[in-house]
């Protein structure tokens, strides 16, 4: 299977603690693979040197084949795309929200913004709406429609349910995994939540301390090892 | 009547008298127990021996024929001193010397360069001097709102420009919003003031002129050339200041730099 993301040795400190140890994994082409570990583990850390949102101190990583590094760094947050634990609204409406990525190139299509408000799990009747007036759960999904709006290789999910009404937890995943699908999305998606991890996952990435302790296939991982 | 109807000998003795002035409010502070009384004294006392300094450096360069090249280094000292003031209100920001500087002096120069081609400044260190304070002193105080503005700005909106670089934007678009806020927050003092100018208070070049003997009219038409003057100035600094402020507030690989987030 066509591996997506390689990252081998990966090492990050945070003011002088060392965050990620020394990382290693692939992630291969259209799967799901839940990173699950406690808090302070590195998950939010690892995403974040994906997206290059902030650099890794040593280690590398490829994608599709090739040194992050060698990408542009505006270019590469278009394909391997973040969606924070806290989504940060813009001020404007729900589609000025949607449209933020695409609006850099100058290349809006308003049906292409609507069906990612839709694939979201929202009603379009959200368009118009203040994006930061809205709940937290709504804000979610206006995050995770911007996102798809980009039309991502890779989206790296952190923690896509915190802050959304536990009745509707389920029914977000849904959302996720159905887009995923529809649009061969390879994911990441953080979590720190077992159950969580096997409803959603194709594989299962162990991280604790740093480090990948296991990579499991959803029915065979226990959990037992991972907090 | 032309300017002040008495000379230097009278004036040290009516500003000795008009001091009692200050014996009286340091009394009524000492009363009131407002602690001030002491700092009351000594700024008055700094700041009336530096303007007795440059008056007397004034009065030598006023009268020396080769005055434009001292000027020079009037000039230069009026940046270098506006700079390192307005960095001090950005000491988060690595280097904001290196900001403040060139901003104030592009701001500051642009604005002489076009009085002195209107002749709305005569070239004669009488009108150079305290143009160029002017200029060089209100881009300062621009500059350090805007620097400050900005920093806060910054670090209070870190995870939505977070936000907006990992959707693709690059820098200068993750911080338009954050800079334009900065902008117009550190011109609004000076645009209140304009719009109450003549109303509430006949501002300082004005009030200079009146007093020297120029007519109302011409004193206002000064006073327009002075506002037109801090406003350009300020807001030419603070385009450049906030344009600068980018490398070090960002990297080059678009990534917030570690200050922002201590």
């Amino acid at each position: 299977m066509n591996t997506v993301l390689e990252i081998n040795d990966l090492k990050k400190s945070l003011e002088e603690t060392s965050v990620l140890k020394s990382i290693d994994l692939d992630v291969r082409l259209g799967e799901v693979m839940g990173l699950l570990g406690p808090s302070g583990s590195g998950k939010s850390t690892l995403l974040r040197c994906l997206n290059r949102i902030i650099e890794m101190d040593s280690g590398a990583i490829f994608y599709k084949g090739k040194d992050l590094k060698k990408y542009p760094p505006s270019e590469l947050r278009k394909e391997v795309v973040l969606v924070p634990q806290e989504s940060v609204m813009f001020s404007g409406s729900v589609f000025d929200n949607v449209a933020y990525g695409p609006s850099i190139d100058g290349d809006v299509d308003r049906e292409h913004i609507l069906n990612c408000i839709r694939d979201a799990g929202l009603s379009t009747d959200f368009e118009e709406r203040q994006a930061e007036k809205l709940s937290g759960g709504e804000k979610r999904r206006v995050a995770l429609a911007r996102a798809l709006a980009l039309e991502p290789e890779v989206l790296l999910l952190d923690e896509p349910t915190s802050g959304v009404d536990p009745k509707k937890e389920e029914e977000v995943e849904r959302s996720i995994l159905n887009f995923s699908d529809k649009r061969d999305l390879t994911v990441i998606w953080v979590t720190h939540d077992l159950d969580q991890a096997k409803r959603v996952s194709t594989r299962i990435a162990n991280l604790r301390d740093g480090r990948i302790r296991g990579i499991y296939g959803c029915d065979d991982f226990d959990g037992g090892e991972a907090f | 009547m032309n300017g002040i109807p008495y000379g230097i000998y009278e004036g040290f003795l009516i500003l000795l008298s008009v001091l009692s002035l200050l014996v009286l409010v340091v009394i009524l502070t000492a009363i009131k127990k407002l602690g001030i009384s002491k700092e009351m004294i000594v700024a008055i006392a700094k700041g009336g021996a530096q303007l007795f300094i440059i008056a007397a450096i004034l009065n030598l360069l006023f009268v020396y024929p080769a005055w434009y090249i001292p000027i020079w280094a009037f000039l230069g000292m009026m940046v270098i001193i506006g700079g390192y003031t307005s960095a001090k209100r950005a000491t988060e920001m690595p280097d904001a010397f290196k900001i403040t500087t060139p901003s104030i002096l592009t701001g500051g120069a642009l604005v002489l360069t076009v009085l002195a081609v209107t002749r709305a400044m005569p070239l004669h260190p009488q009108f150079i001097i305290p143009l160029a304070g002017m200029t060089f002193g209100n881009s300062m105080r621009i500059c350090s709102i805007c620097m400050e503005r900005l920093i806060s700005e910054v670090k209070q909106n870190k995870a939505e420009i977070e936000t907006a670089l990992s959707l693709g934007a690059d820098s200068k678009k993750a911080v338009k919003n954050h800079a334009d806020t900065s902008i117009r927050a550190s011109l609004i003092p000076t645009l209140d003031n304009l719009k109450t100018l003549g109303i509430i208070f006949i501002p300082g070049a004005m009030s200079g002129l009146l007093m020297g003997g120029t007519t109302p009219i011409l004193a206002a038409q000064y006073q327009i050339i002075v506002y037109l003057m801090i406003v350009g100035g300020g807001t030419i600094s603070t385009l450049m200041a906030t344009q600068l402020a980018k490398r070090k507030i960002f990297n080059d690989k678009e990534q917030l730099r570690e200050w922002v987030y201590s």
